[in-house]
């Protein structure tokens, strides 16, 4: 009976689509549960997306205090292009810093409680989502593969397990926005729905309007943070902290 | 005194940034007016990154300005410093000697950050020539709260007398937070509830 075949596939595809939205909207911030308890020591990923030049300085500002005990894996994401040497060099200068605060906080401990408190960190770059002056026709290629290099990023292979990140952390480069897509694509699909939590920070020269990744996530992430006082409340979302920088 | 003796290191250090060039902050730097402010101000130094197109115009500028030797400020000029410009922004907060001058510096936020740190007087010049120009926001929000001198193209030589008055008021950078921020934990709290630290 082929119409009968024809009136079952007609109603799951009828189902599927409130399903599809259903899960759509669980994606999104107010709908999303609380993260697991964790307590200090607890295995974390932190994931930190560095753009170019004023973003990363701004980034390493952000991170000047981090607590490395809470976050004690640490994945930074470069975005392949120019600027990539600095913020390398920078990124390892930050770790090292970071590392001898960790040594200094814990005095003459053993040396294997030092190095777990600190943690540990690595470093991937990820190809353009398009590259300047690349035709508009042949971007899709260029920007699946962007998306794709972010999926592996965030499976993550710590000691050759699979591991999401707890934690996304952006201040609004271009690859930060492909990053928390890819994030949400593998929620939608299952993958790491429980983490993956993303917090947003809009650039601290931004002083009375929003950046184009910054309106383009402001209903997505889940914490969307403001650095100057007119922002606040901005989209609905917008938390000003006080200065951050 | 100060006409017949030797006068105390005073630098102004121009930065331009790596990313954008910026002609007209160079040739602003380089004018006869400007110089004059600054020799009447007493500097003797005016150090200039220029950037990686900025060297013809830089020296056509140089050269231009005959009566240099007159004022008796000595001009250098280098392309960009891939270890950062913090040795220079020192030297013009005076570490290497001599008394404290001023950066003038284009309105990206990483140079602004660095020379609110490193607490030396700045004046911060937008580039009109870029597109989504919020840059001039930023210079001028940060004038009012009264951290830097927002630093006009045309006329440059009156942002060095203001940023004397700038040295004169010092506000040092980062604020303390205030009123209902004073006690907030920022960014780590945020993180701490998200990543579900809940000590």
């Amino acid at each position: 009976m082929p119409l009968q075949a024809s009136t079952i596939a007609l109603t799951l595809l009828i189902l599927l689509i409130p399903l599809t939205t259903l899960r759509i909207l669980s994606l999104l911030p107010a709908y999303r549960p609380r993260p697991r308890p964790k307590t200090r020591g607890t295995p974390t990923r932190l994931l930190i997306v560095l753009g170019s030049g004023g973003h990363t300085a701004e980034m390493f500002a952000l991170l000047r205090d981090l607590d490395t005990e809470k976050h004690n894996w640490r994945s930074y994401v470069v975005g392949e292009g120019t600027g990539l040497a600095l913020p390398r060099r920078t990124n390892g200068r930050l770790e090292s810093e970071k590392a001898e605060q960790a040594y200094k906080q814990e005095g003459s401990h053993e040396a294997e409680e030092e190095t777990q408190g600190y943690g540990g960190y690595d470093i991937s770059t990820i190809r353009r989502a398009r590259h300047i002056h690349q035709p508009l026709l042949l971007t899709p290629p260029t920007a699946l593969r962007c998306l794709f290099a972010c999926f592996s990023v965030l499976r993550g292979t710590r000691h050759g397990e699979r591991e999401y990140p707890d934690l996304i952390l952006t201040n609004g480069p271009g690859t930060g926005v492909v990053v928390v897509l890819a994030s949400l694509i593998l929620r939608f699909l299952g993958p790491g729905q429980d983490r993956m939590r993303t917090v947003y920070v809009e650039s601290w020269a931004r002083v009375k309007g929003l950046s184009l990744s910054g309106r383009l996530l402001v209903r997505v992430v889940d914490r969307f943070v403001v650095q100057w006082e007119g922002l606040e409340g901005v989209g609905g979302r917008g938390e000003f902290l006080g200065v951050l920088v | 005194m100060a006409e017949t003796g030797h006068r105390p290191k005073k630098l102004c250090f121009v930065t331009i940034g790596a990313t954008a060039s910026f002609d007209s902050l160079i040739s602003a730097c380089l004018e006869p007016r400007f110089l004059e402010a600054l020799a009447g101000t007493g500097y003797t130094h005016l150090v200039v990154q220029y950037g990686k197109e900025g060297k013809g115009l830089y020296d056509r500028a140089v050269s231009k300005s005959s009566r240099v030797k007159d004022l008796g400020i000595s001009i250098t000029g280098f392309d960009f410093n891939r270890n950062g410009l913090g040795q220079e922004m020192r030297a013009a907060k005076g570490e290497s000697g001599g008394v404290e001058g001023v950066v003038i510096s284009h309105a990206g936020s990483g140079s602004i950050l660095d020379a609110l740190r490193i607490d030396v007087p700045l004046v911060v010049v937008p580039n009109p020539n870029l597109l989504d120009n919020h840059q001039v926001e930023l210079a001028e929000a940060l004038e009012e709260q009264g951290y830097v001198v927002h630093g006009r193209l045309n006329d440059l030589s009156a942002a060095i007398a203001q940023s004397e008055e700038l040295r004169k008021r010092h506000k040092q950078w980062p604020p303390v937070n205030s009123g209902q921020h004073r006690r907030a934990r920022g960014l780590a709290g945020v993180m701490d509830e998200e990543m579900g630290f809940l000590d």
